[in-house]
């Protein structure tokens, strides 16, 4: 009996002996996984922003602005600012999502809705959250699978794209997820120098107008318990610091929202 | 692995009905792929045809089912993570990988064990493993 359990530790040894030597190898570079997993998310994002290109607002007025709040957030928080695809569409949904490699959609309507920048910001740092911390293929892979997407890159499932840009652009990430970057978006806002709990004033205030313009708060409706997320929003920032400096002069933020079509009670 | 020398000659048809417990795991876990719990079932049913055959009939079809467990074990947690991989959000790391090929390697080494004992045994030749021979011996009664 003693014999037998000494070769079975034995055998037992071996095994897990093979496997954590042969685990210290870098497979992952060896057999270019991280290549062909980068390329297919390369090619996931090109192919889910093919959906929304004709409607990408071109004027300068309106992406000049936007396109510095990003790069105020991104330049302090040491995100490599290369490496994201900003977008602004005419739609008039309150709405801004992240697509695969890099791409960040911000809709007109968010633009309209937002008090000040701050607001924006806030938005755009959730989404960029999501990127940064690979929230979109997490979910792409755990709603889509790794074999439908795969059938998709290679141009195999034509019709499913657009239904998984949707799935992307109106469902929510789970709970889980969602809270992390709203946890993220304060934290860049506040490396930024930007207010870190607008973000909570504009969820707080979509909330309660939401049963009147429904139809228009995609972001809102699809990113459930509104108020409850304001709450924690702006609990975590309480012990963050208030400096704030804003990125775009008054009359730029007027400009901006005068380009969008925005009046001015809005 | 040990060929032992005893005193007992099989009859032609003891050492075929032997060879082919090895045979039949062989056989079903081509068959049954990617499914690993398959050529254990395929064995554990010769077996159980086989569980009131002689000594040296029994002897082998419970070395050919106790080689299969161990094998059951390491291929499913592989077959499961890798269905995680596909189907759901889990990513190819690198330990994954070297999982998969330590898992590869025993699997071919088995394969290997498994070929070489059925010809062995088919000639009437005792092939005692290392383990599982000693295994075999505890609990297949004479």
């Amino acid at each position: 009996m003693k014999k037998i359990l000494l070769q079975l530790t034995i055998v037992i040894g071996l095994f897990f002996g093979t496997w954590l030597i042969l685990s210290q190898v870098n497979w992952m570079k060896l057999l270019r996984i991280e290549k062909i997993t980068k390329n297919t998310e390369e090619k996931l994002g090109d192919l889910f922003w093919e959906i929304y290109k004709d409607k990408e607002i071109g004027d300068t007025l309106v992406t000049k602005p936007v396109d510095s709040i990003l790069t105020r957030i991104c330049t302090s928080n040491q995100i490599d600012k290369s490496a994201i695809r900003l977008h602004i569409v005419d739609i008039e949904d309150v709405n801004a999502f992240a697509l695969p490699n890099g791409h960040i959609v911000v809709n007109k309507g968010l633009i309209v809705e937002a008090l000040d920048e701050g607001e924006l910001a806030g938005v755009m740092g959730h989404e960029l959250a999501h990127l940064q911390e690979k929230h979109v293929m997490k979910k792409l892979l755990k709603e889509v699978g790794l074999s439908v997407l795969i059938s998709v890159t290679t141009g195999g499932g034509g019709g499913e794209v657009a239904e998984i840009t949707r799935l992307l652009s109106s469902s929510a990430y789970d709970r889980k997820l969602e809270k992390e970057a709203d946890m993220k978006s304060v934290d860049y806002m506040n490396m930024a120098n930007l207010p870190p709990d607008h973000l909570a004033n504009f969820l707080y205030r979509l909330g309660e107008n939401a049963p009147d313009n429904m139809r228009y708060l995609t972001w809102v409706s699809t990113h459930p318990d509104s108020k409850a997320r304001g709450e924690y929003i702006v609990e975590y920032s309480k012990g963050k610091s208030n400096k704030s400096r804003p990125v775009l002069a008054t009359q730029t933020w007027k400009q901006l929202k005068t380009a969008v079509g925005a009046t001015e009670a809005e | 692995m040990i060929i032992d020398n005893v005193s007992y000659s099989p009859t032609d048809h003891e050492a075929e009905k032997a060879s082919n417990s090895y045979l039949m795991s062989l056989v079903a876990a081509i068959a049954g792929l990617p499914l690993p719990i398959i050529n254990l079932i395929a064995t554990f049913i010769f077996y159980m045809g086989n569980r009131k055959g002689t000594y040296f009939v029994r002897w082998h079809c419970t070395q050919a089912l106790l080689s299969q467990f161990s094998l059951l074990f390491m291929n499913s947690f592989g077959f499961w993570w890798t269905v995680s991989i596909v189907f759901s959000d889990a990513v190819v790391t690198n330990y994954y990988v070297a999982y998969v090929i330590t898992v590869i390697l025993f699997n071919l080494i088995e394969f290997i064990a498994t070929i070489y004992t059925a010809i062995h045994t088919r000639r009437g030749e005792h092939v005692r493993w290392w383990l599982y021979g000693d295994l075999t011996n505890l609990i297949c009664p004479r």
